[in-house]
């Protein structure tokens, strides 16, 4: 994969005499108008918001939002030793949260992508079926399984009841436990169509003739999955979890809306995070903003350097 | 405020329309400015008996919640008459849910868009931030006579000053389901809490997905709820500006309300449930009793009429005390620096505040007024809601000038539901050494 990828400056090799004249700015001065509006977009959307965000944490702010100041480190100890707020299981869970929704996901999904790679009909239909709930908004798959769980009138508490399953409908969202392992489930539903689609379009690299061959050599159907496919799968693998781990470490609204639950047990840096903007002001919610990007940032890196997912071997 | 929930909405204008609205209030507002210097000289020596209307040539702002269906249309009859004494005087009005709405007035003072006047249920927040006029530079002195003196006295800071003036009122007393109350052999109101529990519990026995006492201990507003019952043992949130949270009475009214948990005399999930989930249980003829108000009980009247239901005062400890809790809604108005504003506003807020155009607004919101010419009328005409107009000169306010109370409210919303699973005490420290360190 990482070979694809085409020198940047290849383009200015064709001109050499014009780069020979003044190497450094002229390239980097011909160069501009086409990196402009993706600096500039970068600038704009990325650095400038990430930098004031850093400036804010500094910054000291009464709960509605007037600057009042500087602040030091208050707003960052403030944000990690507030009264009530167990941090620990703060981290802890988002651990949990990213940790879970990212491997069962992936798992899932490779079960999926093996089905959905083989010859049947219907096949487009069925792949179409799994990218729906992709398309739909996540604030409105959600809502649906919230609606669907309230115990008083919710038609899947009812299903359950109904079935057998359970003797009387069961706050799902209600206390802290049962609501976060539901909004994990919910994670999980909306991430697979990614993940699917990533792996599958991994599998259609696999070349047939090397199954083939390792079907010649007399390797079983496992070993030829565990041995030939899954190892040729690993970039794809690679990538699906490097942006799961982003993505569900950031992600707020399944959470959001969800969890009804008094108190900060079902609770991750994120939701944490909308929580102190509004009782604490933008100052100590942007405190543990930078936080929680140097977490994901530490993650990422201890992601990159221990498994090597871009080394193709 | 709490006294909304029946009637939220999500917001009818979504972030487009409002950006739109701002560009184009920021446009107009230099628009006028250019006017402004041309006009205000000749206009108002050409015109002396008009010119106080016709003179004031500028923009003002309004936020302002949903009450119901009808709140924008309430809002636009006062500006369109308004702009028929003021045609100069351009006014943008901005309706929002409450469902999130102290966010929404948080990112407008932090976008320096502060509107003019903002109809919200709380002002210490904004009073202690030195952006709010004091009410009275933006209200003339008969406009805050009109108002029910005991209603005005919330509007007061910890200061001592006038910051806000009520514009709605609304007052909580215990709705109860007659014909469960009869199903179950219990013949008059609770007036004590082992008589409440007694009720609830016989109730709840009753079966079929029945409960006896509605708890909502939920975010939305736990904060009335743990009053009620805080009150009812004669104990309080603060004492002067200190917090007395976990106090004596505090804690054993908590062991109460764990109490009514442990007996299942309550709905499952106290903690959880918001007030307008109790109601729709009430509603549905599953709930023996639980605090309401004039907005809920109508629509209970008007869309559930097989539900027979009485309202009585809420039981107490020993039926002493009073734990009738009030509570008022408040107009404020921001700070913006220009005179013409201000002037614009004070205008506005006259006008609103003047008989013929009060009335049918306050009546709008489904809510009871403030100024003591409609109370005397609404308590005559309005037979629905007359236990509420008894009881509105003596109910208690939660303590909405005290400096420390929106810290202490937010720790309430989120933490008091704990109680289910927590001892009184522990989530009691817990609140109060939140509130300490929430500035």
């Amino acid at each position: 994969m990482a070979t694809t990828t085409a020198p940047a400056p290849s383009t200015l090799g064709a001109r050499p005499r014009r780069a020979r004249r003044a190497p450094g700015h002229s390239s980097l001065f011909t160069a501009l108008p086409w990196l402009a509006p993706a600096l500039l977009l970068i600038f704009g959307v990325v650095l400038y918001p990430a930098g004031y965000m850093v400036y804010t944490s500094f910054r000291k702010f009464n709960r509605i939002g007037v600057e009042r100041g500087g602040a030091g480190f208050d707003n960052y100890q403030q944000a990690l030793d507030y009264p009530g707020v167990n941090i620990g299981r703060v981290f802890l869970n988002t651990f949990i949260w990213v940790a879970v929704v990212t491997v069962v996901s992936i798992v899932i999904s490779l079960f999926l992508a093996q089905f959905l790679n083989k010859q049947f009909r219907g096949r487009k239909l069925v792949r179409l079926a799994v990218v729906v709930p992709w398309a739909a908004s996540v604030v409105m798959t959600t809502s649906i399984f919230f609606y669907g769980l309230n115990p008083d009138y919710g038609i899947i508490n009812r299903f359950l009841v109904d079935v057998g399953i359970l003797d009387s409908p069961y706050g799902f969202t209600k206390s802290a436990v049962p609501a976060f392992i539901t909004a994990m489930v919910v994670a999980i539903f909306v991430s697979l169509p990614f993940t699917t689609y990533t792996i599958l379009s991994g599998l259609q690299g696999v070349p047939d003739d090397v199954v083939e061959a390792a079907y010649v050599d007399g390797a079983s159907a496992w070993q030829r999955y565990t041995k030939v496919i899954l190892p040729m799968l690993r970039p794809a693998i690679s990538i699906a979890t490097l942006i799961m781990i982003i993505n569900v470490f950031n992600s707020l609204p399944i959470l959001q809306i969800l969890v009804e639950a008094p108190g900060y047990d079902a609770d991750i840096t994120t939701t944490l995070i909308f929580k102190y903007k509004t009782v604490l002001g933008p100052g100590v919610a942007s405190a543990l903003s930078v936080v929680n990007f140097l977490v994901v940032m530490t993650v990422i890196a201890v992601y990159l350097a221990v498994l090597r997912p871009t080394k193709d071997r | 405020m709490t006294d909304s929930s029946p009637f939220r909405r999500r917001g009818r204008f979504g972030p487009a329309r409002w950006a739109a609205l701002s560009l184009a209030g920021a446009l107009l507002l230099s628009a006028c400015g250019g006017d402004d210097e041309g006009d205000s000289g000749s206009d108002g020596a050409a015109q002396p008996a008009a010119s106080a209307g016709a003179d004031l040539s500028t923009t003002i702002k309004i936020l302002a919640p949903s009450y119901t269906d009808t709140s924008q249309a309430d809002w636009q009859k006062v500006i369109t008459g308004f702009n028929g004494k003021y045609p100069n005087v351009k006014v943008e009005l901005q309706i929002e849910a409450w469902d999130g709405f102290t966010e929404k007035v948080q990112a407008r003072i932090q976008g320096q868009d502060a509107p003019d006047i903002l109809n919200d249920n709380n002002f210490a927040d904004y009073a202690n931030s030195d952006i709010l006029y004091p009410i009275d530079e933006v209200m003339s002195p008969e406009t805050l006579q009109s108002i029910e003196p005991a209603l005005l006295k919330n509007g007061v800071g910890e200061d001592g000053t006038q910051w806000a003036a009520p514009d709605i009122a609304s007052a909580r007393l215990l709705a109860y389901n007659t014909d469960l109350f009869e199903q179950a052999g219990i013949s008059a109101a609770p007036k004590t809490w082992d008589e409440l529990l007694d009720a609830a519990t016989k109730i709840s026995k009753l079966g079929g997905g029945v409960y006896g006492y509605g708890m909502p201990l939920g975010q939305e507003e736990a904060q009335v709820e743990a009053s009620l019952w805080v009150w009812g043992n004669g104990g309080d949130w603060v004492s002067g500006s200190d917090l007395t949270v976990a106090s004596e009475q505090n804690v054993a009214a908590f062991e109460e309300m764990k109490k009514f948990i442990d007996a299942k005399a309550t709905q499952p999930n106290p903690g959880a449930s918001n007030r307008q989930a109790v109601a729709d249980l009430f509603n549905q003829g599953k709930l023996g009793m639980y605090v309401s108000h004039p907005g809920l009980l109508a629509e209970t009247r008007s869309k559930f009429p097989n539900v027979k239901f009485e309202v009585a005062p809420m039981p107490t400890k020993d039926g002493s005390a009073s734990a009738n809790l009030g509570v008022t809604d408040f107009i404020e108005a921001f700070d913006n620096g220009d005179e013409d504003r201000k002037a614009a506003t004070k205008a506005f807020l006259d006008y609103l505040y003047t008989p013929e155009v009060y009335g049918p607004w306050a009546e709008g919101t489904g809510l009871l007024p403030v100024t003591s010419a409609a109370i005397q009328e609404k308590s005559a005409s309005d037979t629905n809601n007359k236990p509420f107009y008894d009881v509105l000169s003596s109910v208690r306010f939660l303590p909405q000038g005290n400096p420390n109370w929106t810290a202490l409210q937010n720790a309430l919303q989120q933490n008091a539901g704990s109680i289910a699973t927590q001892s009184a005490q522990e989530v009691l420290s817990g609140i109060e050494e939140q509130a300490n360190a929430g500035g």
